[in-house]
């Protein structure tokens, strides 16, 4: 594994922790007290800058550093975590995440941004209460001085009982330490090693050293807990330290020295004061402290304990370069080790048992309950299946054809195959299917900056984060989400004041759903604004000639002309949308992944948008049917019924309409083979089959097909790709006998059939 | 403190004395116990804190058996090490050693 490689891990995990970050952080500001949430949300930050750290990433890792700083704070239960301190903690998550973003893909940062809320975090951690407003990249702050007692700062710094009054302070100078005079603090440390610490392949000795490079360090080991030679465990930790260090980097370089170790040993540290510099406690000071030598380079040469337990012959110490590398590979394993203890906290008792083994084995176990698979090769797997699919219906069609009664034991062999053959192909499925949630997640980021610019105050709910769909599925929704999040916020609800008067909570709602319905997923997002304005976009139309002046247009009809290219009612052109190229991209989108997506609007009340997509891009349970000597798959989740038609059942409507009477009730009759142009006149509805399907839209049709073939499970290929794209077809298939069928879109069909008619270039005779 | 009558077990220490050694040095430790240790930590490059303790240990066993238990040469990297985590073992330092 190569640098790049680990480094590649890292921002994986740093993707997680993020996330864990984020959705930890929305839990507290739900009003979620666990200590347990806030640990998580800790851990979250420290791993990041331990991992970034490794990598000498050092924006991120002062970043970090200050946000869990702060976040110590919380933890610790000496800041509460209130609304305001919440939104600058969401706010830092969200610079952590571009930080992190930039140091992996490049591009910079909004440095303003990171620089004033690395401000309002020190505020935070100092005890002050955010400042409502948008916090101004300066501020009054403490005094940078480490050693000064924490005094809450306030707006006219009062001078305190020891003549101390606190100066405001640019964080433009931030950086530029040396004091007037060199002031080098002390630290006393007293340092407990738990077993796990050991087990765990970090070394009591490689920390001390990294100490005692700081600056000036005196030690005393403590070995009183150390038992005779046969009552020990020589696994046990028995040894504890009192240090001494003076340095000029402070207690933040002393805690820095133990960050991966923190949670596996007892560690106190206090900074001496000035002037309590040499009145150590009494204990202390009949402890014989031993200086520390300052030319430990002898120990240098070593490679870290941990790196190569398997090999400890490797460790020759010859080649300074390999050392370095090893160091880097210890300290990754370590920042491993602390992600996977944070993903295993739950199952402490499964740690204690895990604890004699090494990091690599604590690495392992993590990964024994998921692996990282490179999205290409299940890709590549998932075509070969789809490749065995079609040769095994190609198969199965042969022996069919040439077994007249249909019973030989080929044919039962095949069966069994054919069963095999799917049940891997859902497993295979199941692979690549992910739940929604960090998309949804993504959109919680999306809310809160649309929400800072626009001044509103907007509550994002979600629910059924965990519902599962195929990977690419989620890649390509985000995009469309988050552009109708943003037209959600910007253009749907009004803005507090409005609402105020409105009688409505000043703080807008929100509600991002996701659920499987039908062997689809159906992602709904509703908010509680002011609904489309219909007027507004009746007229916006007839002044782009979408339609005409005198056009009677349902409410449905008007709700969906924002889906129009080139819509736009915002009066004014906002950063945020209305850039006119709004809704119908996202129509666009939508349709592309083989979803439909529809609105309804109630004015005052809101609008909800309904997107329903396909749960995986790869199959589909289809009907087989023929059209005008075309053979067409109709997927089976549209279908609700068949039915062979009686010549009493239809009935004429209007100039070409005809009606099917279907158990007191009349739907609409849809010739498939006349929409798609396969045929000029319309076929006779009583020597056809006729399926009625659910669109979308709610409505059902009857849509007219020739003859049934069969069911069968269909391997998706893209006609887009492949191709172009067609109107009325979704994507085409290769059937068992080798020919290509091709997929009808049904929504699209029905859509056509309500007058929308399909353009000229659906004569499909060519393609078919 | 030593009994000269007791017969002596040489003990050469590993390079590594890492996690995965200490327990194999508690084992030889172990059977050696009721005879004079010399060892020989000329060899070691690096000791982990476990190994030091195993060693600590033995030499407090082997002072209450009143047998003795000495380092009869020592690595720069051994010395060192003991420096840093604070652990004297000068008085366990054969004579011809000790500065």
């Amino acid at each position: 594994m190569d640098m790049n490689e680990i480094k590649e891990i890292f921002f994986q995990e740093c993707e997680e922790q993020l996330a864990e970050l984020e959705s930890g952080l929305l839990r507290l500001n739900d009003g979620d007290r666990d200590p347990e949430t806030v640990n998580a949300v800790f851990r979250a930050v420290h791993s990041i800058k331990g991992g970034a750290g490794a990598f000498g990433l050092d924006d991120l890792v002062s970043f970090a550093h200050v946000f869990e700083t702060t976040l110590d704070c919380v933890r610790s239960n000496r800041l509460e975590p209130t609304q305001d301190v919440l939104k600058v903690m969401l706010k830092s998550a969200d610079v952590l995440a571009d930080l992190t973003n930039a140091a992996r893909d490049g591009g910079g940062v909004d440095e303003t941004r990171s620089r004033a809320l690395i401000g309002e975090l020190e505020a935070l951690a100092r005890g002050e209460t955010p400042v409502a407003s948008e916090a101004p990249a300066t501020k009054p702050a403490a005094p940078a001085h480490q050693a000064a007692a924490p005094a809450p700062a306030v707006e006219t710094p009062p001078v305190n009982d020891e003549g101390f009054q606190p100066i405001p302070f640019s964080f433009d100078d931030f950086g530029d330490e040396p004091p007037i005079e060199p002031y080098v603090p002390t630290c006393e440390i007293v340092f407990r090693p738990k077993k796990e610490l050991y087990a765990k392949g970090n070394e009591a000795t490689l920390l001390l050293r990294d100490l005692s490079r700081l600056g000036e360090m005196s030690i005393y080991c403590d070995m009183d807990r150390l038992p005779s030679l046969a009552e020990m465990n020589p696994e046990e930790a028995y040894f504890s330290w009192k240090i001494s260090v003076t340095s000029d980097k402070g207690e933040d370089g002393v805690r820095s020295v133990f960050e991966f170790a923190e949670w596996d040993c007892e560690l106190d540290i206090r900074t001496v004061e000035e002037e309590t510099v040499g009145e150590a406690p009494a204990e202390d000071e009949e402890l014989p402290m031993q200086p520390v030598p300052f030319d430990l380079s002898i120990l240098d040469e070593e490679a870290p304990a941990a790196a190569e337990d398997e090999e400890p012959a490797v460790a020759d110490g010859d080649a300074a370069a390999a050392v370095a590398a090893a160091e880097t590979a210890t300290r990754i394993a370590q920042a491993a080790s602390n992600a996977s203890r944070a993903a295993a906290e739950t199952a402490k008792a499964d740690r204690a048992a895990a604890a004699a083994a090494n990091a690599a084995a604590a690495n392992n176990q993590a990964a024994g309950q998921t692996i990282r698979v490179d999205l290409d090769r299940v890709d590549r797997l998932i075509n070969l299946v789809g490749e065995l699919v079609i040769n095994q219906a190609m198969l199965s069609q042969s022996v069919v054809e040439n077994d007249n009664n249909g019973t030989s034991s080929i044919n039962m062999g095949l069966e069994e195959l054919q069963q095999l053959t799917r049940e891997i192909q859902d497993s295979v499925m199941a692979i690549r299917a992910q739940p929604v949630k960090p998309v949804f997640q993504r959109m919680s980021r999306i809310v809160r900056e649309i929400a800072d610019v626009t001044g509103k105050s907007v509550r994002l709910i979600t629910e059924g984060e965990n519902t599962e769909v195929d990977k690419t599925v989620i890649d390509k929704l985000a995009e469309p989400l988050t552009h109708m999040i943003r037209n959600a916020v910007d253009h749907g609800l009004e803005s507090p004041e409005k609402r105020e008067a409105l009688g409505k909570n000043p703080e807008g709602t929100v509600r991002l759903t996701a659920k499987h319905r039908s062997g689809r997923i159906v992602i709904e997002l509703a908010d509680d604004g002011a609904g489309i304005n219909r007027e507004k976009v009746r007229q916006k139309a007839i002044d782009n000639d979408l339609i005409a002046a005198d056009a009677n247009l349902s409410d449905e009809e008007i709700d969906n002309l924002i889906f129009h290219a080139g819509f736009s009612t915002a009066d004014k052109i906002s950063d945020i949308s209305g850039r006119g190229v709004g809704m119908d991209v996202v129509k666009r989108s939508i349709q592309a992944l083989g979803g439909r997506i529809s609105i309804s609007s109630k004015p005052g009340q809101g609008s909800v948008f309904t997107m329903s997509l396909p749960l995986t891009l790869a199959v589909l349970d289809g009907m087989v049917v023929t059209v005008a000597g075309q053979t067409l798959v109709v997927p089976l989740t549209a279908i609700v019924e068949t039915l062979q038609p009686e010549a009493s059942a239809i009935h004429s409507f209007g100039a070409s309409q005809r009606l099917i009477s279907i158990r007191n009730s009349f739907c609409p009759l849809v010739d498939v083979g006349r929409i798609l142009n396969f045929r000029a006149m319309q076929a006779n509805p009583i020597e056809g089959v006729a399926l009625l399907v659910e669109s979308e839209g709610g409505g059902q049709r009857a849509l007219m097909v020739d003859a049934i073939q069969g069911q069968r499970q269909v391997v998706i290929k893209s006609l887009e790709a492949n191709y172009t794209h067609v109107p009325g077809i979704a994507a085409a298939t290769i059937l068992g006998d080798g020919r290509v069928a091709l997929i009808l879109d049904v929504d699209a069909v029905v859509a056509a059939s309500r007058g929308q008619s399909l353009k000229p270039e659906t004569s499909l005779a060519a393609t078919g | 403190m030593a009994s000269r009558k007791a017969a002596e077990k040489n003990l050469s220490l590993a390079a590594v004395l890492d996690l995965n050694e200490a327990s194999a040095l508690h084992r030889q430790l172990m059977g050696m116990k009721g005879s004079n240790v010399v060892i020989d930590a000329s060899a070691v490059e690096r000791v982990g804190a476990l190994c030091v303790q195993v060693l600590m240990a033995g030499a407090k066993t082997w002072e209450e058996d009143k047998l003795s238990f000495t380092f009869a040469r020592v690595s720069d990297a051994f010395m060192k090490t003991m420096q840093l985590i604070g652990v004297n073992i000068d008085h366990l330092l054969a004579k011809e050693i000790r500065q």
